[in-house]
């Protein structure tokens, strides 16, 4: 076992649009999951723990070695880190084979390299040149170049984003699978949920430079710290929450709204599960298996997924939603939930 | 654009060539190749383009990278710089190197400290030609860095490699074919350059000086091999440097 490392963040830097205020702490092996809209600031966090961009202020540590401090003028340039970066385009070396790309920051014992190329099903493909490999066969042996390289901390930068999902879901399973076997501190930037609920052990939102909740993935997608952090998360509407369920809903209290999360509806008014919401389909379209319908109730729009094609009128249950306060917060935290995910 | 077509304009633009091809007899080559000293304007030329090329290569490939890379301030005067070098008329560079290292001049009188003349020498045979040539190689290899992808130069970092042991195992050679066609170029413009040559090194006689002063003399058959010896000698290094790229290009794809 190697990288037993805890990496620590708590950096400053200026962009032109904002300032990144990124404070992180990723234990041995714990994969965290940056996510964010386009433009937040995630790449540039990643950019101060690789030591690609200069922070303002801050320190960046991993395990016992600082690798950045504005208050002690430390500043390891990036060959000295040992911190590896992924990202959506692998970087293989044109000029180099697979095999000798793996091998480009250290040999390694033939058994070692076989034993990581059956891992990462690239074992047919050692002497191949770079341009004759798919998509998803280059970020392999890249993930095996960074392997072999015995980082002690692994950075994600979108990585298999121009990846069909199919190949994005494996590719995630195996990154995560090693970063857990082989103890690595992990972090993945992504704009994909899924691919961070998929990843991560923790999820940390990330807007315009600021990190705006912290915590497992469920809780974050089920309660989330404010109206502006469920918008990220994917809830697609806000609705009054006069008339809301007693377990812990702050009642009629005026300008209080419960976010609404498309996935989290049932075709049916149910009070003891949730809100119930009766209102009018503006607009329905086939979605997945089901239908996408928008609903007009009272003065607010939100967007929900339903196992059928609405009707004209519909009273849908909002499962246990977080309410918000008329400033954003977020009013029922600490209050016990029920999840109502199957499975959870 | 039909086959025919483009084969008529390939042939017009192979034309000197093939009429250079077509008016000589091998005796007349032999001939011209045997006759005593009859050679030494081929090694005068070959001796001269190699250091050309080294100069080149020593001093103009870390301008090249450091223009390609935006390390200079005020990236546009510098090219700017490039360009009016590459512009000026062979002629015009060779009368206004008198000035600037011939023998009434302060490089003139330095040189003359140490015995030596930017003059009529060999000296100031390499000197025009690295005058001459210079800026094609300096833009050539420009357009050669320019063209190795800056993120993967990032990866080698940060897999551990020290800026030098980067440009040593990715930059270099991923620029290496447009580098060996910029030398190919550099090294045509070197062993063929006359403007500047026929006014700062008339003596001693490259081929180029000699096809001349052959004309001069004896007329335009008696030239003529001269050319045809310039051509071989010259052709060698770019059809090289042409197919060891076509050949890296190649293996890149697999």
């Amino acid at each position: 076992m190697y990288g037993a490392r805890v990496l620590s963040v708590d950096v400053e830097v200026d962009r032109r649009e904002f300032t990144v205020r990124a404070a992180l702490e990723v234990a041995d092996g714990e994969r965290v999951a940056l996510f964010g809209p386009s433009g937040a600031g995630k790449t540039t966090v990643l950019e101060a723990i690789a030591g690609l961009v200069t922070p303002r202020g801050g320190h960046v540590s991993l395990g016992n070695r600082v690798l950045t401090s504005t208050d002690e003028r430390v500043d390891v340039p990036p060959w000295r880190r040992r911190v590896g970066l992924l990202r959506q385009d692998p970087g293989l070396f044109p000029h180099l084979s697979v095999r000798a790309n793996l091998l480009y920051a250290r040999s390694a014992r033939e058994d070692e390299l076989a034993a990581l190329a059956a891992q990462l099903d690239i074992a047919g493909l050692l002497s191949a040149m770079p341009a004759r490999l798919s998509g998803g066969q280059r970020h392999r042996v890249a993930l095996g170049r960074l392997l072999l390289a015995h980082c002690d901390a692994l950075l994600l930068d979108e990585p298999f984003a121009s990846l069909d999902a199919a190949l994005r879901r494996s590719l995630t399973t195996l990154v995560k699978d090693i970063c857990s076997e082989r103890m690595v501190a992990s972090v993945l930037v992504t704009h994909q949920l899924s691919d961070a609920q998929a990843f991560a052990d923790r999820l940390a939102v990330i807007d315009e430079g600021i990190i705006a909740q912290i915590g497992a993935p469920d809780e974050v997608v089920l309660r989330p710290a404010s109206r502006r952090v469920a918008e990220l998360v994917g809830y697609l509407g806000f609705v009054p929450a006069a008339g809301a369920p007693a377990a812990g809903a702050p009642g009629s209290a005026p300008g209080v709204v419960a976010g609404v999360h498309p996935d989290r509806v049932i075709a049916e008014a149910d009070p003891d599960r949730g809100l119930v919401v009766t209102g009018t389909v503006t607009a329905a379209r086939p979605s997945g298996a089901g239908w996408e319908a928008d609903i007009l109730a009272g003065d607010a729009t939100f967007t929900c997924r339903l196992p059928g094609r609405p009707v004209s009128q519909v009273a849908v249950t909002v499962l246990d939603p977080p309410y918000f306060a008329p400033d954003g917060a977020l009013l029922t935290r600490g209050h016990p939930i029920q999840l109502n995910v199957p499975g959870a | 654009m039909s086959i025919a077509g483009a084969a008529i304009i390939w042939i017009a633009l192979l034309g000197p060539v093939i009429t250079l091809l077509t008016r000589m007899s091998p005796g007349d080559i032999w001939s011209a190749l045997t006759g005593a000293g009859n050679l030494d304007p081929l090694a005068t030329s070959v001796e001269s383009g190699l250091v050309t090329l080294a100069t080149l290569l020593v001093l103009c490939t870390p301008l090249a990278w450091m223009l390609a890379r935006d390390r200079l301030p005020f990236p546009r005067i510098w090219e700017a710089g490039i360009l009016c070098s590459l512009l000026l008329p062979p002629l015009v560079i060779g009368l206004l190197l008198v000035f600037m290292v011939g023998p009434y001049t302060w490089v003139g009188t330095v040189l003359d400290w140490i015995h030596q003349s930017a003059t009529n020498t060999f000296l100031a045979l390499v000197i025009a030609e690295v005058y001459e040539s210079a800026p094609y190689y300096v833009l050539g290899a420009r357009a050669a860095f320019a063209g190795v992808d800056t993120g993967l130069e990032q990866q080698a970092g940060l897999l551990g490699d020290r800026p030098g042991r980067v440009f040593r195992r990715v930059t270099l050679p991923m620029a290496a074919p447009g580098l060996a066609m910029a030398l190919a170029v550099s090294w045509a413009r070197a062993i063929g350059a006359f403007g500047a040559v026929v006014i700062i090194a008339y003596h001693p006689f490259g081929i180029p000086m000699q096809i001349f002063t052959t004309l001069q003399e004896t007329g335009l058959y008696s030239a003529l091999p001269y050319a045809l010896v310039l051509l071989v000698v010259a052709l060698p290094l770019p059809m090289a440097a042409y197919v060891w790229s076509a050949r890296a290009e190649r293996r890149r794809r697999g």
